[in-house]
């Protein structure tokens, strides 16, 4: 993979936007069918710009007014906003300017698992913290699907340390900000600042519970989670009740000092009070609740609960890595490598590298004709993209007929 | 409800009609009320149903903290309803049961039906009185639901169409198995989209499956609340479009109805206007004797860390706004901490703070005034895992709540008295005797339930204005004196609602 530098990002963004960036799939994606009058038109979009130049409330008339208009002006970043009840770049200075509907979108970022992942902190990630990133995914698409029935998710890397989800689903992007705040705060089992121990408190959610279980012990060891006396304190403070804690340090005390280890012996010591009906009210779900708190995925609810909040467009490039923010396939994020995720540089070299390869081969003609996307490896995005339309697609055919019917009627 | 003159011919009371029309303690208000009334029964009913309304408002707040239930506030409310004998009415109508029916008890619902519709015709000019009037009717239902017996229930259900079927025994044994033990097979299940439940959802308290809440009979409260609200919401707008038609009919009633909802403005935080200046070089004092512990520990992280989260920066970012410290002053004590950190410099602090500074101050967005944050806000957020911010009587460990109050050299056996109320979840009262502990024993009006309201009166008492603060009058009695200031608009719950460029992603 080429090596990405910052700098030429300028000079590589027009590449971009020329050759590789899907908008056809994007737009049809935004338009959700034309079920709705307007819901393209009326959807903001913000873009930065060289500088951090951040201008708001962008819209357009129609999909290749969008297309002309990012070609011509490359930002550096597009996000998107809600859908209003009318143009909002003609009445952005309108009070009457409205949000109406947007996805609801989920935003996990590696920095909110600061407080408990050991190997990077801040910006950094890696492929042990990733774990978490993992995990999150699974926990969550399984809730959305099968708590609330949504169907229509879209998973995006956001570009650097995280990942994102838009949840197309007609009866999600309907929902208000009450509504939303309660679906995050419904994902939200790990709560309680930073001056509090323990900060879960089944009924949690105990799939999630099944979920983590199978790689926590994985986990336990890669984040080294128990491995010092600091770390330590903080897994009783989250214990909390004072008989136990007492217990698991005399247990601590005795058994070798790697996280491994350790856990191994808090597990059994809850397992065996628990034989001996010793556990209370309290912290009968302790194991459950320790599990939670070390590995629930963290996710920034504010961003959940704001109709009106802006958040980075899928097959953004990230300006500082010149990562693209691919969609990927939430059933095998296992698989998913961050050292894999195509950066602009890697494209456009991929896309030189292809052409001069097939010139013998092919004709000129023919290899127009092909899209320069399928020429490199972020192909595959493409297609998550395309499946996660096509059965989208589905719901609006089934919409337009029963408009149809509608008008029809006698 | 229809004011045209034609129609104020006396009718007889028509006992018989109204029994139809009242067949139970509770209602909906579907339809409005017809027939007369006296101006001075209009105005009687207005003023009656506001004073119940601001007192459940008044002990709502003061309780909201603790954890004691609808039962314990229920006798709070009528324990304040008995201070006012023409309430007497009220504290029979949130006692009531059901569907017994004498001639009084139906004389009562006539007057709670005609009460709420002239609170609608005042209450709907705005959103913030809209709003306001919206939860309090919501709180009032809620009281009411609980004191129905399980028949005044059942009868409820019927007569509003809201009688949903159980799910069935062979359905409901599959999802005991699916919800991992939540839907137990002792009870009844009902199953309604989870949206008309979303207070049970936000705290985990029920099982989803497919958009599906599983409900048992006791919550059936969630989704009648859910169904009134949005059906009160709706009707208001609509009213609130019909008024130039209704007010064109009778003056003398509007310029009362006009008058109604000012005179319960309380205590607006919102307005700095009148407020001395207060300089950014006196917080670090003023932060150790005269603010509330939530905000003591803002201004402390911010010292120590030079940096704030967004919840943070918002909660003490509104405090400062309202205790008197200018929109300047305010870019420029935030900057000087925010640049004392390696990786922000002016350009990014620019760029990435000072929009959220001034749209607090109403420079940018919608440009609407924020309002700082009450305590109830404060104690009822549920906080991110990194979150510094939040009221720390709630949010601490006992521990480091212990350790920080010992730190303020206050007494041991106050400490102990403020860690057993904690402890009983009574953290506004907690932070009362916080207050006292810190002023000579001198009590805050009415009990703390807003940090401004803490920093106001405790800078009364340093200043040895105590008299002054006895003096103000009491929360509940509503002042009719008109008021000139135009008020400005209130935003609470939308803060996230503009652009807010630090959560943005980059
Ligand atoms: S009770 Fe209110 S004022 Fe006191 S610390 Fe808590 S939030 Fe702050
Ligand atoms: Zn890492």
């Amino acid at each position: 993979m080429s090596d990405y530098d910052p700098g030429q990002l300028p000079d590589l963004l027009p590449i971009y936007y020329k050759r590789l960036f899907p908008f056809e799939l994007f737009c049809k994606w935004l338009d959700y069918g034309g079920v709705k009058n307007g819901y393209f038109r009326n959807r903001e979009f913000s873009f930065t710009l060289p500088e951090d130049i951040v201008v708001r409330y962008q819209s357009f008339i129609s999909a290749s007014e969008f297309e002309e208009e990012i070609k011509r002006r490359c930002p550096h970043k597009i996000d998107i906003g809600a859908v209003f009840n009318t143009s909002p770049k003609s009445y952005r200075h309108v009070t009457l300017l409205v949000p109406e509907e947007k996805e609801l979108v989920l935003d996990i970022d590696m920095t909110d698992y600061d407080e408990v992942r050991t190997c990077c902190q801040g910006a950094d990630v890696c492929a042990r913290c990733w774990r978490f990133m993992a995990i999150a995914v699974q926990v969550l698409d399984q809730a959305l699907r099968d708590d609330f029935g949504w169907l229509h998710l879209l998973w995006v890397f956001s570009g650097r340390r995280g990942v994102h989800c838009w949840v197309c689903d007609a009866s999600a992007r309907q929902m208000d900000q009450k509504q939303r705040s309660a679906v995050a705060e419904y994902l939200q089992v790990v709560v309680g600042g930073e001056s509090q121990g323990k900060k879960v408190n089944l009924p949690g959610d105990r799939r999630a519970v099944e979920i983590i279980e199978t790689q926590f012990e994985t986990l336990v060891e890669e984040q080294d989670f128990f491995g010092s006396e600091t770390k330590v304190q903080s897994l009783l403070a989250a214990v909390k009740d004072e008989g136990l804690c007492n217990e698991i340090k005399k247990a601590l005390d005795k058994c070798p000092a790697t996280s491994k280890h350790r856990w191994k012996e808090v597990v059994a010591v809850i397992a065996y009070q628990k034989s001996r009906g010793q556990l209370k009210w309290r912290t009968k779900n302790i194991k459950e609740e320790l599990i939670l708190q070390y590995a629930y995925p963290r996710l920034d609810i504010n961003v959940s609960k704001g109709l009106n909040h802006l958040l980075k467009a899928p097959f953004c490039v990230h300006p500082k890595t010149g990562k693209i923010c691919i969609p990927f396939n939430p059933k095998v994020v296992n698989n998913f490598s961050l050292t894999a995720v195509p950066t602009i540089s890697s494209l456009i070299n991929e896309i030189q590298e292809y052409d001069e390869k097939q010139d013998s081969v092919l004709n000129s003609e023919a290899r127009q004709k092909m899209k320069d996307y399928k020429k490199t490896s972020m192909n595959k995005n493409i297609t998550v993209f395309s499946e996660f339309l096509r059965k989208l697609e589905d719901t609006w055919r089934g919409k337009m007929i029963e408009i149809s019917d509608e008008k029809m009627e006698f | 409800m229809d004011f045209r003159r034609q129609q104020r011919r006396v009718i007889k009371s028509e006992p018989d009609k109204y029994a139809e029309l009242y067949p139970h303690d509770l209602q909906l208000y579907k339809i409005p009320p017809d027939g007369i009334i006296s101006l001075d029964e209009f105005q009687d009913f207005a003023y009656e149903r506001l004073q119940v309304l601001r007192i459940i408002e008044m002990v709502n707040i003061r309780e909201k903290g603790s954890k004691d239930g609808l039962e314990e506030l229920r006798r709070s409310v009528l324990s304040e309803l008995k201070k006012f004998p023409e309430l007497k009415s009220y504290a029979k109508l949130i006692c009531a049961t059901g569907c017994n029916s004498s001639e009084a008890d139906v004389a009562l619902r006539r007057r709670d039906h005609i009460s709420h519709f002239i609170l609608r015709l005042a209450h709907c000019r705005t959103e913030d009185l809209r709003r306001w009037f919206i939860n309090r009717e919501m709180e009032l239902f809620r009281l009411r639901w609980f004191s129905l017996s399980n028949e005044g229930k059942k009868k409820f259900l019927q007569i509003n169409g809201l009688d949903y079927k159980p799910i069935s025994d062979a359905e409901r044994l599959q999802l005991t198995g699916a919800s991992r033990g939540m839907v137990s097979s002792n009870y009844e299940y009902y199953q309604v989209p989870f949206i008309e439940v979303i207070d049970l959802v936000r705290k985990r308290n029920v099982f989803l499956k497919g958009g599906y809440a599983f409900i048992t009979s006791n919550d059936f409260i969630s989704v009648i609340i859910y169904v009134y609200r949005a059906f009160l919401a709706h009707e208001l707008v609509v009213t609130c479009r019909k008024l130039p038609q209704i007010e064109a009919m009778d003056e003398r009633v509007f310029r009362d109805l006009n008058h109604l909802p000012k005179s319960y403005t309380g205590k607006d935080f919102t307005v700095v206007d009148d407020k001395a200046h207060v300089p950014i070089e006196s917080l670090d004092s003023l932060s150790k004797t005269s603010y509330p512990m939530c905000m003591q520990h803002m201004h402390n992280t911010l010292r120590k860390e030079h940096h704030l989260r967004h919840g943070g920066r918002q909660l003490y970012g509104l405090f400062l706004k309202a205790i008197g410290v200018t929109l300047d002053d305010a870019l420029r004590f935030w900057r000087e901490e925010f640049t004392q950190k390696p990786e922000i410099d002016h350009d990014k602090f620019d760029k990435q703070y000072a929009y959220n500074i001034r749209h607090n101050y109403g420079k940018e967005g919608k440009r609407a005034n924020y309002t700082p944050h009450s305590c109830m806000k404060i104690i009822t957020e549920s906080l991110g895992t990194q979150d510094q911010h939040g009221c720390p009587f709630k949010h601490w460990d006992a521990n480091k709540l212990k350790s920080s109050l010992l730190q303020q050299n206050i007494q041991q056996i106050d400490v102990q008295e403020i860690m057993d109320l904690v402890k009983d979840g009574h953290y506004q009262l907690a932070c009362t005797k916080h207050f006292e502990a810190k002023h000579n024993g001198v009590a805050p009006d009415g009990g703390v339930n807003h940090p401004n309201q803490y920093f106001e009166q405790s800078q009364a008492v340093l200043r040895g204005k105590q008299d002054n603060i006895k003096k103000e009058t009491p929360r509940v009695k509503p002042v009719a004196k008109a008021s000139t200031s135009v008020k400005k608009k209130k935003v609470d719950e939308d803060v996230w609602d503009d652009a807010d460029f630090d959560n943005i992603e980059f």
